[in-house]
């Protein structure tokens, strides 16, 4: 009897106003003692819902359609609150996704600790636990307003060991934190857990990071399992379209050439009936009976695939099937559009950003890297005129002074520079269509009347390949998908036909299998369209990929840069090693 | 008067979106599709468009003049009266249906002039922060602490002419903080949206930003806030009138209630005089207080029943 | 410690601000407020009387002064606590009659306010814990609905029911004729028995903002995702309600309690008024209806005194309460 029993479990949420949507569909897995299992899927693929119903903590309108969850010989999904209360914690504990908000606010890191050990009549020593994932003793007495990030990243995992549990259940642990930082735990995780022996399911969006962790990796799709293998077996060998996919978005940066795969398209909606594979639509090797035949879960490889053409013909390759190819041709000299000559920006008496200069060329891409708090962000604002330099210059073609423009001349500089963001839920307006979006920088901007506007606005949607464009010119940002929504976003930005495009994270958001797409669409525009591109990013791998120049940032300062590959390949800073170390690497790993 | 709403964060933005999609969906305004698909809502818009009607048509609908004293004073319930009549002798339905008109009028005027107070206060605090944002957010504390009632009847002592105006210009120039805190809070979470930056990046002027992109994202607030004035209004009148410092020429449910009380409708046993405004007053506040219920649980997911 | 001093700062600013404004109020209509307010008091049937003139002209400083003196005057006399005599109560000063006042409206509102915060908070949190039962539906609905009626006229019902129908209490007063203020025990059931309808009517209306309020915060806390790691915890459901659920819901309900204030002071103007209660808010109506501007201004400035007093104790209460706060400025 394995220690978790997970057969056939589907969990559905009823809404009271809407169509129930089967999230978790006919799922059955088996976790062994002591067993590192990642489960990896995208966002809305049901995999933290099939976390929520494991824990039982399944809330309204979601809950068990069918099927059973055993935990250590109990039946997790029909037993009462108090049956299971014992169980809870002593025997399988658990780190919430976002660990910012999971500790509680008004009482101390210690009463939280005391108060799991009382509800279960059990001693221990805190300061131990907090030992184990290297933090002082003396953090029980804090308040978790008083921890950092990463801090409460830690209690959380320590509170989660309190009991010694056999089995713990990590939800993205480590989702927005620096990637320094998530390195450093999810190592001091692993370490642990060969060191106590307690089996987990590690639940990510992040294959790089499951592939290196785990033991044994499932990847979960619209609701349903469709690949299971041992990590190794897997690495070598996906048996799914869509693992070949996700795995290809993956690469070693330090490569002289560099190409990573993406999958087009988005998840199927699961409010309606499904008939064939789910994967059918995204898939670059369907056949006719793929979007008929609804493939069942069977042995395959090393493990087992739900796959009509790994279930006839044993192997598929859906790899390269479409894949960005970084071609970095030796750039040309040209005159730069902006040049940051010695910048340094001071917050009350702190050095935000100290020294740095660049020069930003037409058709070609400058990469600032680094972690949050770098300066990057303070960079971005002093070269789009947010802020001025406590020193130094921001210069843009024609020996304009982008720090002191303020009022007309600051909107009518803002032509050539745009924004691309972060976060493609946050950068639309929920309640106006593209259409919209897109005609204000062309009316004010370029003085189009409305009418032209609308045209225009159809051709630069089709320009980032949201064709036809009628079809998404009057919808809602929310009925579109990530990706849609920063292909908007670019448009946007694209609108008044700047020179300068400043791209914060454009793709950290976004979920894995669409990434290089949108950094190839980019690309092609930086280089078509002769646009000077400074990319922000925590990632190297994606600045490889896009970036003909790198700056390293480190605390306000530039602490190595270069000709991209030159620097990755010949990292001298310990920082820059360090960034290097963090990007996980289930290529490489042996 | 005495109830106050739960301050906290609310997803304006996700019941805009309802809104504008079923606007889409039909030719009528958006928010009144979503209200009315509410049940709880639909009935108290139902209520209200009943007291509307009512006041519209208090001339056709009362039975007599509101101050027609030609009635036997202080009978009960009787054919020709049939609420029975007041200790001055007039006809107790009569002024029960006028008293609608003076009710919405109160509400409506006074409700629409503290939520445009309070957008104003509310929203220039809350956009432009600083210095400004500290001043106007000292206002917005002092008005909300200062009690209330005890200021109105001071400066509605003082008030030379006392007229109805004044009462609503008293009511709402006492009643506006509550709305200004709120739209004030709630401009400050939006106007860090990334969308408000890509609107300055595109061209777009401060007003229009304010008006165009940030406002369509917390009508709900308004709505709700606009809700909460008029039952303040309503209530802030009524309780005036009851104190005999309302306005005497005006027939209100608060000077009917006065009346009632120093006139001896207990002590002669016209209850129905008593009884009357109190259960009108409280079915024109269930209505609003319905209303609201709809637009709270829209743009409150954790509100939302399932 | 930040908090508090911000805290105390506003409290100063509010308590100048009120001030003024209590200054400002009788010049905001044109020509001289200390004329106007004479002649209109000649329009009434009886004589001016001259100690009556004193006290206005105190009231408003020295009339042909200029503004600033005037109100140099204005805030000596408030330092002594020199507010002139009372018209409606001469020769008494209106400091006196306000001490006259002061212990039936404090205990009163004392009582029914604590006593209504305390039940509300619980109902509210009952409410929440018990999410979507019946226990849920009642309280929720019917808080709902007494919420919607004006709570004078259910005093005035009360005061039907249960003093003139049934006559179980009296109809109002604060105490008996039989009695004389004092600490005896005959005045002070008497007193306790003229208090009942006003507290009940008090009782009625008073908890339902903090029912509401509280269950719909709680509702939101328990659904966090602290309370949710609670209950991965194994914690008893009790715990988890009390300890992540109700505790940091409570929190803005104490915010509010600050801000409510205002408003339930107001709401005992009324109700002193339907019980003919010998409280501020009675002789606050006196003063109004006998022009007796002296005691009204000096009556509102203290009410609203005591609203800021109370404000700044739920302030400090919240500081204690919520350990963010210490080191930053909530919401």
């Amino acid at each position: 009897m394995a220690l978790l029993e997970v057969d056939d479990l589907s969990v559905t949420y009823s809404p009271r106003d809407g169509t129930p949507v089967r999230a978790v569909d006919g799922v059955s897995f088996e976790i062994a003692d002591g067993e590192f299992v990642g489960l990896l899927g995208e966002s809305g693929s049901g995999k933290s819902t099939l976390g929520n119903a494991i824990l039982r903590l399944l809330d309204k309108p979601a809950a068990v359609s069918g099927g059973s969850v055993r935990f250590d010989g109990v039946a997790v999904t029909s037993a009462s609150e108090e049956e299971i209360r014992p169980l809870r914690w002593a025997k399988i504990s658990t780190v919430f996704q976002s660990s910012m908000n999971s500790l509680n606010p008004v009482i101390t890191i210690g009463a939280q600790f005391a108060d799991t050990f009382a509800a279960h009549g059990r001693e221990g020593d805190p300061a131990t636990l907090l030992d184990l994932v290297s933090l002082d003793a003396d953090v029980l007495r804090r308040y978790p307003h008083e921890l950092s990030g990463g801090m409460k990243q830690r209690v959380a995992l320590a509170l989660a060991l309190a009991l010694e549990p056999k089995f713990v259940l990590l939800d993205e642990p480590t989702t927005g934190l620096d990637v320094v930082v998530q390195h450093n735990i999810l190592q001091r995780l692993r370490e642990l857990q060969s060191q106590l022996g307690f089996a987990v399911l590690f639940i990510s969006h992040d294959l790089g990071t499951v592939m290196e962790m785990a033991d044994r990796v499932m990847v979960m799709y619209a609701g349903e399992l469709v690949e299971d293998q041992p990590a190794r077996a897997m690495m070598s060998a996906q048996l799914h379209p869509y693992t070949q996919g996700l795995l290809g978005s993956y690469a070693d940066p330090r490569a002289t050439e560099i190409s990573v795969d993406y999958i087009p398209g988005r998840p199927p909606d699961l409010s309606r009936p499904q008939v064939g594979c789910r994967f059918a639509a995204r898939c670059p090797v369907a056949i006719d009976d793929c979007s008929t035949q609804h493939p069942q879960l069977l042995p395959a490889g090393a493990g087992t695939a739900r796959c009509l053409l790994v279930e006839r013909a044993g192997l598929v390759d859906a790899r390269r099937a479409r894949s960005f190819v970084a071609v970095r041709a030796e750039a040309p000299a040209v005159d730069p559009v902006l040049t940051v000559t010695d910048a340094a920006k001071e917050y009350r008496g702190k050095r935000a950003v100290d020294g740095v200069s660049f020069e930003l060329r037409p058709g070609q891409v400058t990469a600032l890297v680094g972690q949050s708090g770098s300066g990057k962000t303070t960079i971005a604002r002093l070269v789009t005129g947010v802020e001025r330099p406590t020193s130094g210059s921001v210069t843009f073609t024609g020996g304009v002074d982008v720090g002191s423009l303020r009022g007309r001349k600051l909107r009518a500089y803002r032509r050539h520079t745009q924004l691309v963001f972060q976060d493609p839920f946050a950068a639309l307006n929920p309640t106006r269509t593209p259409a919209y979006a897109l005609s204000r920088p062309l009316q004010n901007h370029l003085g189009l009347s409305k009418a032209q506007a609308r045209t225009r606005a159809g051709e630069l949607l089709e320009t980032v390949g949201l064709h036809p464009a009628s079809q998404y010119l009057d919808k809602l940002p929310h009925q579109l998908s990530g990706g849609q929504r920063q292909r908007v976003v670019i448009a946007r930005a694209l609108a008044p036909e700047p020179r300068i495009l400043v791209a914060d994270e454009p793709i950290s958001m976004l979920d894995v299998s669409i990434r290089a797409e949108i950094l190839e669409l980019l690309d092609n525009l930086v280089r078509t369209r002769q646009l000077g591109m400074l990319y922000i990013t925590h990632d190297l791998l994606s600045a490889r990929l896009l970036a003909d120049e790198v700056l390293v940032l480190n605390e306000g300062q530039v602490v190595e840069r270069g000709r991209t590959l030159q620097v990755i390949q010949n990292a001298q800073a310990t920082y820059t090693q360090e960034l290097l170390d963090a990007i996980p690497n289930p290529v490489t790993r042996s | 008067m005495t109830t106050s709403l739960p301050i906290q964060p609310v997803d304006t933005e996700q019941a805009e979106v309802a809104a504008v999609e079923a606007a889409r969906a039909t030719k009528v305004p958006g928010w009144f599709v979503i209200l009315w698909r509410n049940r709880k809502c639909r009935i108290g818009l139902v209520m209200l468009a009943v007291f509307v009607f009512v006041a519209l048509l208090a001339p056709v609908l009362a039975p007599y003049a509101p101050r027609d004293n030609s009635f036997t004073a202080s009978v009960g319930p009787n054919g020709s009266n049939w609420l029975g009549t007041t200790a001055q002798g007039e006809d107790v339905l009569s002024q029960l249906v006028y008293g609608a008109r003076t009710s919405l009028l109160v509400g409506l005027a006074a409700g629409t002039l503290s939520t445009v107070i309070g957008l104003a206060v509310g929203l220039t605090a809350g956009y432009l922060r600083g210095l400004v944002d500290e001043v106007l957010s000292f206002f917005i504390n002092l008005a909300l602490v200062v009690p209330v009632l005890p200021l109105m009847i001071t400066l509605a002592a003082y008030a030379p002419v006392k007229g109805l105006w004044l009462i609503i210009f008293v009511i709402s120039i006492t009643g506006w903080a509550y709305g200004a805190r709120l739209k004030r809070s709630q401009i400050i979470t939006l106007r860090t949206r990334d969308y408000i930056t890509a609107a300055k990046f595109a061209g777009d002027s401060t007003a229009r930003i304010i008006v165009r992109e940030i406002l369509p994202n917390m009508t709900s607030l308004v709505v709700v806030g606009f809700m909460g004035a008029c039952l303040g209004a309503i209530g802030g009148e009524a309780g005036l009138a009851f104190l005999g410092l309302g306005d005497p020429t005006t027939t209100s449910w608060g000077t009917m209630l006065n009346q009632a009380n120093t006139g001896g409708a207990m002590l002669t046993g016209q209850w129905a005089w008593l009884i009357a405004p109190g259960v009108a007053f409280a079915g024109l506040m269930t209505a609003l207080t319905l209303i609201n219920f709809g637009v709270d649980a829209l743009s409150n997911p954790h509100l939302r029943e399932d | 410690m930040r908090y508090f001093l911000r805290r105390a700062g506003f409290f100063l600013a509010t308590l100048w601000a009120a001030i003024t404004l209590n200054f400002l109020i009788p010049r905001l209509q044109p020509g001289d407020p200390a004329e106007a307010i004479v002649s209109r008091l000649g329009g009434q049937s009886q004589a001016i009387d001259p100690a009556q003139v004193e006290s206005i002209r105190k009231m408003l400083g020295t009339p042909d002064g200029n503004l600033l003196t005037q109100y140099g005057d204005y805030l000596a006399a408030v330092a002594r606590g020199d507010f002139g005599i009372s018209y409606t109560y001469f020769p008494y000063s209106v400091t006196h009659m306000i001490g006259q006042g002061l212990p039936w409206t404090l205990i009163l509102v004392g009582v029914t306010q604590v006593v209504s915060f305390v039940a509300g908070t619980l109902l509210g949190a009952w409410a929440a814990y018990r999410r979507n039962s019946r226990v849920d539906s009642v309280i929720t609905l019917g808080s709902t609905f007494v919420g919607t009626l004006p709570f004078f006229w259910l005093a005035l019902v009360l005061i039907y029911v249960f003093a003139i129908t049934l006559n179980w209490f009296p109809t109002g007063g604060g105490y008996g004729g039989g009695s004389d203020p004092g600490w005896n025990w005959l005045f002070f059931s008497d007193a306790f028995q003229h208090s009942i309808l006003p507290a009940v009517s008090l009782l009625i209306v008073g908890p339902i903002g903090w029912i509401i309020g509280m269950r719909n915060n709680m509702v939101q806390t328990l659904g966090e995702d602290y309370a949710r790691l609670a209950r991965a915890k194994g914690l008893p459901r009790r715990r988890v309600a009390l300890t992540y659920g109700a505790r940091i819901a409570v929190l803005p309900n104490v915010t509010g309690f600050a801000i409510a204030l205002g408003g339930i002071l107001g709401g005992t103007v009324l109700v002193e008024s339907i019980f003919n209660y010998p409280g501020l808010g009675r002789m606050m109506l006196e003063a109004v209806s006998n022009r007796d501007y002296p005691l009204m201004q000096a009556l509102f400035l203290f009410i609203t005194v005591g609203v800021l007093i109370a404000n700044l104790l739920a302030d400090l209460l919240y500081g204690v309460l919520d350990p963010r706060v210490r080191r930053e400025e909530a919401g």
